[in-house]
């Protein structure tokens, strides 16, 4: 019973990785350019939800569409300040002006918000379902509900509508979709804005049970790095096994010695299943593809990493 | 004649405010980064003292946020310490400490802090002074209340990674080991930690009656918040990351039942009257609750303004009066071992389940219940 508790525990975290992870995929495969500040808007996600309470103090499940339209017309914003008047620059421009714009938002939470931690609302309550000794949090079922219904809606945008078609081929080749008559401006701003929106949902689902500070940032960003190396660079797919597998590791591994008694003596207490350990095997690991298979889990072997 | 006796009272303002010493004290305290919320807290309770300063004193100060990383403290000082202040409220971040002290040395300008690490004192530097208790201090009480008013005879020692967490951890494992207790199991956690899930069924899967806990506030949320959902219903002794207000209030007072902290004071629980008068003028000024460090740091410039009051106008004056006098302050009675530690008590609060108002429990000063 407790292994299904743990692995509902890495469902629910990775689910909202997952959504980080897509965001940041997006916008990498639209642009080319790494957005450095996907984390940073993660944190601003968890501060509108925070904020939006505060004004209407209604459940986080109503406030969602408005941090989705927020976040979007934020995404924008983000297009239009640190990507199109950079874009013919050299790559290492916009990763610049990306940090930049983390670190305003950064600034920007702690001067409106303070440096404490702060929680977002509830999507649906404080409540829980207990089946035996298993928990499970109100909160958390709705991550994994809002994170997978955004995440069928993402699959089904860019597999069964024109306007994901186009998205897809602004993301292949911004050139020849430019030359088929393609809007590609519009779509790459469209891009930001989906990213950004996905990363302020995210926001939004973890600053509940995990909280919300203005320097969350950076382990949110390193985290859809992290996922989408593993996952395959610039693919989306890769970025939801990516996510899964890091909250995996962050959940389950490091309790391998509870799940299995008779590990315990045999370690003879060397820290081999610390939170520490887990994070130098999964990098250890992220090492290994880097060599032995450089595109991923499920990326193509083509693509360039940044 | 009235408007003849009111002319005197301003003349008399005004020659008064002539007359005062004029000194400054920069503020150097991190307010970004993981320590923000406690930076904050110092920040605080140093612009409280300074804006109500004994009669003859005027106090101007500037405050810079040192962040986390000890080069931007460093040459935060380099700046203010070539103004020549009087003295300067300095981080209470360790590592920052411990690279800020031969620059304190260079310019001989006293460093009043409330950082806990045990170090800082421990370098020969004649211009340091702590206001809080060290680790020593602190987890030599969370031991001992833990063992002595809780029963517990396996305890499992969770901290942090950082500066903060290991010099803690080194403490409560010393203070264990003096009661020849030692931890069925320790584990160091990141600050980045989400899921406390697995640290919690360790502790469980190894036997332990207590969670003896060295972690910052945010952290020590989420440790509670995950023992409380997954009804791992241990006794919780927490270091002075649970005693702020702002971390207390991420949990229902529920998830606080049978959970205990160790801290220098705990201001919102106004055992005193004039801790009363200190928590009424923080909220007015600060719209928020204060904690221990805020008290200490209050505490700490209250000791150096009431020094200037009495004569002590240069940094070597003030160093020579700190080092040798003590005050009654709000938390305590400071005086300097010798070393520049200036704190020699904390105290136990206790959570009731009920309300996110703690107890105060039980008072230690050094190695003695009070």
């Amino acid at each position: 019973m407790f292994a299904l508790q743990l692995l509902f525990n890495a469902i629910v975290l990775g689910a909202a990785y997952a959504l980080v992870a897509l965001g940041f995929v997006l916008v990498l495969n639209a642009t080319g350019a790494v957005n450095f500040s996907q984390g940073d808007l993660v944190m601003v996600g968890g501060y509108a939800g925070l904020a939006l309470f505060t004004w209407y103090p209604a459940p986080g499940i109503l406030l969602l569409p408005l941090v989705l339209l927020g976040m979007a017309a934020l995404g924008l914003l983000v297009a239009l300040t640190a990507y199109f008047p950079l874009r013919r620059r050299p790559p290492e421009t916009v990763f610049i002006s990306t940090i930049a714009i983390g670190i305003i938002l950064q600034n920007g939470a702690n001067l409106l918000f303070g440096p404490e931690p702060k929680r977002a609302p509830a999507l649906l309550g404080e409540g829980e379902i207990r089946v035996g000794t298993l928990v499970f949090g109100l909160q958390s079922i709705a991550i994994v509900a809002v994170a997978a219904g955004l995440i069928a809606g993402l699959h089904i945008l860019f597999s069964h509508t024109q306007f994901g078609r186009r998205l897809r081929a602004t993301a292949q080749d911004r050139e020849v979709a430019s030359a088929i008559g393609i809007p590609v401006d519009f779509m790459v701003a469209a891009t930001f804005a989906v990213g950004v929106a996905l990363a302020g949902v995210a926001g939004l689902l973890l600053a509940r049970g995990f909280f919300v500070t203005p320097t969350d940032g950076a382990n949110y960003m390193l985290k859809a790095y992290v996922a989408v190396t593993i996952g395959g660079w610039g693919s989306i797919p890769g970025a939801v096994v990516g996510a899964g597998l890091i909250a995996l590791f962050e959940v389950v591994y490091p309790a391998l010695p509870a799940l299995f008694p008779a590990l315990v003596p045999a370690l003879d207490g060397l820290p081999l299943f610390s939170q520490n350990a887990s994070v130098i095997v999964l990098d250890a690991l992220i090492l290994l593809i880097l060599v032995f298979r450089p595109q991923g889990i499920l990326g193509a072997a083509t693509k360039a990493r940044a | 004649m009235k408007r003849i006796a009111a002319a005197c009272l301003l003349l008399a303002a005004f020659a008064h405010e002539a007359n005062a010493v004029e000194i400054t004290i920069p503020v150097l305290v991190p307010l970004t980064g993981f320590l923000a919320t406690e930076g904050a807290s110092q920040r605080n309770g140093a612009i409280l003292a300074m804006t109500t300063p004994p009669a003859g004193v005027s106090v101007t100060y500037d405050v810079s946020d040192t962040g986390v990383s000890p080069e931007v403290a460093v040459n935060a000082l380099e700046r203010a310490a070539g103004e020549a202040p009087l003295a300067i409220v300095a981080p209470m971040l360790g590592t920052q400490m411990l690279a800020m002290l031969p620059v304190a040395l260079e310019y001989k300008t006293p460093l009043l802090t409330i950082s806990g690490t045990a170090a800082i004192t421990r370098q020969g530097n004649p211009y340091v002074f702590r206001f809080f208790p060290d680790d020593a201090t602190t987890k030599t009480a969370q031991v001992r209340y833990a063992l002595e008013s809780k029963g517990v005879k396996r305890p499992a020692v969770i901290y942090q990674t950082t500066a903060y967490g290991q010099s803690g951890h080194a403490e409560i494992l010393k203070a264990l080991k003096r009661a020849g207790i030692p931890p069925v199991y320790e584990e160091a956690l990141d600050v980045s930690v989400k899921d406390m899930t697995p640290v919690l069924a360790k502790a469980r899967a190894a036997g332990a009656d207590a969670l003896l806990l060295h972690l910052h506030s945010g952290p020590s949320a989420l440790l509670l918040k995950a023992a409380a959902s997954g009804g791992y219903r241990l006794p919780i002794i927490a270091g002075s990351g649970l005693s702020q207000p702002s971390a207390v209030d991420l949990l229902e007072p529920s998830e606080l039942a049978d959970v205990c902290a160790e801290t220098s004071s705990s201001p919102i629980s106004a055992e005193t009257p004039a801790m009363r008068s200190f928590l009424d003028a923080y909220r007015r000024r600060f719209n928020a609750d204060p904690d221990g460090f805020a008290v200490a740091q209050y505490d700490g410039v209250g000791m150096a303004l009431e020094a200037v009051a009495k004569g002590a106008t240069t940094p070597a004056a003030l160093t020579q009066a700190l080092a040798s006098t003590s005050y009654a302050g709000l938390a305590m009675t400071y005086r300097s071992d010798g070393h520049g530690d200036m704190a020699h008590s904390a105290v136990i609060i206790c959570y009731d389940g009920k309300t996110r108002i703690p107890t105060v429990v039980a008072h230690y000063t050094n190695d003695a219940p009070d």
